[in-house]
């Protein structure tokens, strides 16, 4: 899959975000590490140790990545999350937010997955 | 030349890496992963630094730390820093520029702008550093200029004065004496009596301009001025000339809005006047006379009392002052002997120092 059709596929806008990164060659490398870091396996680690300041970074982390990458959704249900955990441990339940992170990053990474070098 | 270093301290490595793509190859690019990594890299690299891009949120230190310490050591005024957040508020933003902030880019951040608005700061701040070197150049350049106005200023004024000594049978020495009483007599003024606004740079030009009291004499004829004996009353009115002499010479370098000028004018002038308005040459009174002419006034009467001169020898300082005090030499303002009171030990020491105290011959 080409960076374009990758990130339809996504359904995040890639005319928005080549104009900002300014080459499909610089998104594609951007996307791989996205796909190497993987916050959201250590988001997932830092929720069951309860270690909710690290969590609320990782959240943070992975909303200021996505916005970069213009993945818009992760984007949306990240911030969310991030904001539940912004104080501490969170006083609503975030399982629904935790799910649809997970969900939606499992999607966007196998997409990544797809996507050709350039 | 060398590439200009920037630093980008980003948490995320992702961002962080995009930020130092945009940079590489035009800038040295410095990364830091945390609050406590930048400081250490700014400390590494204060002097050279021309720009810091810095995230809002980071481990250790986060950056409103990391500007707290731009701060504490003034690189902040120097250096530019550009916050990048991804959240923001009226209130975080204004919080950062309050901590001097150049600018704040919101993420998703766009290539091209985030170049060309770090150009256009690192611009604007080279600008700013180098009016204020320019600016700090010439503030020097001024000041030695001044200095050594100041110091042919001395030279004419010592000059000046010196063609006066050399005409008049007056000791050398006078005119150095009067000076330092002079000095001496204002400090006392200044601090005894701050009605009279007296300040520093004043009473220095004072002090100045005291050298120049009796200028006017070289307009004396040399049979009055060089009389030893008793003038008579002809020639005594010559002789009272001398102050009104003094200023037609000092008009022809007439300078407005100036204050050397003035206290040079004033103290030709006036220093002859007496408090009760029975001086010369214009017979005004009390406060009227300026306080820089009275001053030099009581000091050249004592200086010319405690003085030996070829009609005279050299009278005690005791009775000098007896006879100030009690207006056997003129009348002064009551806040002027007061402060000759307390002025007078000084005075006196100055007086049993022979060295500056040489008979006239």
């Amino acid at each position: 899959m080409t960076v374009k059709e990758c990130y339809e596929k996504i359904g995040a806008n890639y005319e928005e975000v080549v104009a900002r990164l300014m080459s499909d060659k610089l998104i594609c490398k951007y996307n791989k590490r996205f796909y190497a870091a993987n916050e959201c396996d250590n988001l997932l680690k830092y929720l069951e140790e309860e270690n909710y300041e690290e969590a609320f970074r990782m959240a943070h982390s992975m909303k200021g990545m996505c916005v970069n990458l213009a993945f818009d959704k992760l984007y949306k249900f990240s911030s969310e999350l991030c904001e539940a955990l912004r104080d501490g441990a969170p006083t609503v339940d975030i399982k629904p937010m935790v799910d649809a992170v997970v969900k939606e990053n499992e999607f966007v990474l196998a997409c990544i997955q797809e996507m050709d070098d350039v | 030349m060398d590439n200009k270093k920037i630093l980008v301290a980003e948490d995320m490595e992702l961002n962080r890496e995009i930020l130092c793509d945009i940079f590489d190859g035009e800038f040295d690019v410095m990364e830091a992963c945390d609050g406590e990594e930048a400081i250490q890299r700014i400390d590494e690299n204060k002097d050279s630094l021309s720009i810091i891009l810095l995230d809002l949120i980071m481990p250790k230190k986060n950056g409103i730390e990391v500007l707290k310490y731009l701060n504490s050591i003034e690189l902040i005024e120097r250096v530019p820093v550009v916050m990048i957040t991804g959240e923001s508020t009226v209130q975080s933003d204004l919080s950062a520029y309050e901590l001097g902030v150049a600018d704040i880019i919101y993420k998703p951040f766009s290539a091209k702008v985030v170049m060309r608005r770090v150009h256009n700061i690192i611009e604007l701040y080279e600008q700013r550093v180098s009016l204020e070197n320019k600016l700090e150049e010439r503030t020097k350049e001024l000041k030695k200029s001044k200095e050594k106005l100041e110091k042919s200023n001395d030279f004419l004024i010592n000059a000046l004065s010196s063609v006066v000594e050399f005409r008049s049978l007056e000791s050398g020495e006078h005119i150095r004496r009067v000076k330092i009483f002079t000095g001496i007599l204002l400090k006392y003024v200044m601090s005894m009596y701050p009605e009279y606004k007296l300040t520093k740079p004043q009473v220095e030009l004072m002090v100045n301009a005291s050298a120049l009291h009796d200028i006017g004499k070289i307009a004396i004829p040399d049979n009055i001025l060089l009389k030893p004996g008793k003038l008579t009353k002809d020639e005594f009115e010559i002789m009272k000339t001398h102050t009104t002499q003094g200023c037609e010479l000092l008009e022809n370098f007439k300078q407005e809005d100036n204050d050397f000028y003035k206290y040079c004018y004033d103290i030709c002038r006036y220093h002859h006047e007496r408090y009760d308005g029975r001086g010369y040459p214009d017979g005004i009174q009390g406060e009227e006379i300026p306080i820089w002419a009275q001053v030099v006034s009581v000091v050249d009467v004592f200086d010319a009392l405690v003085g030996k001169r070829v009609y005279k020898p050299a009278m005690a300082v005791e009775e000098a002052e007896r006879m100030i005090m009690e207006g056997e030499c003129g009348t002064f303002s009551p806040k002027l002997l007061d402060c000759f009171q307390k002025a007078k030990h000084e005075l006196y020491e100055l007086v049993a120092n022979q060295e500056i105290f040489q008979t006239v011959s």
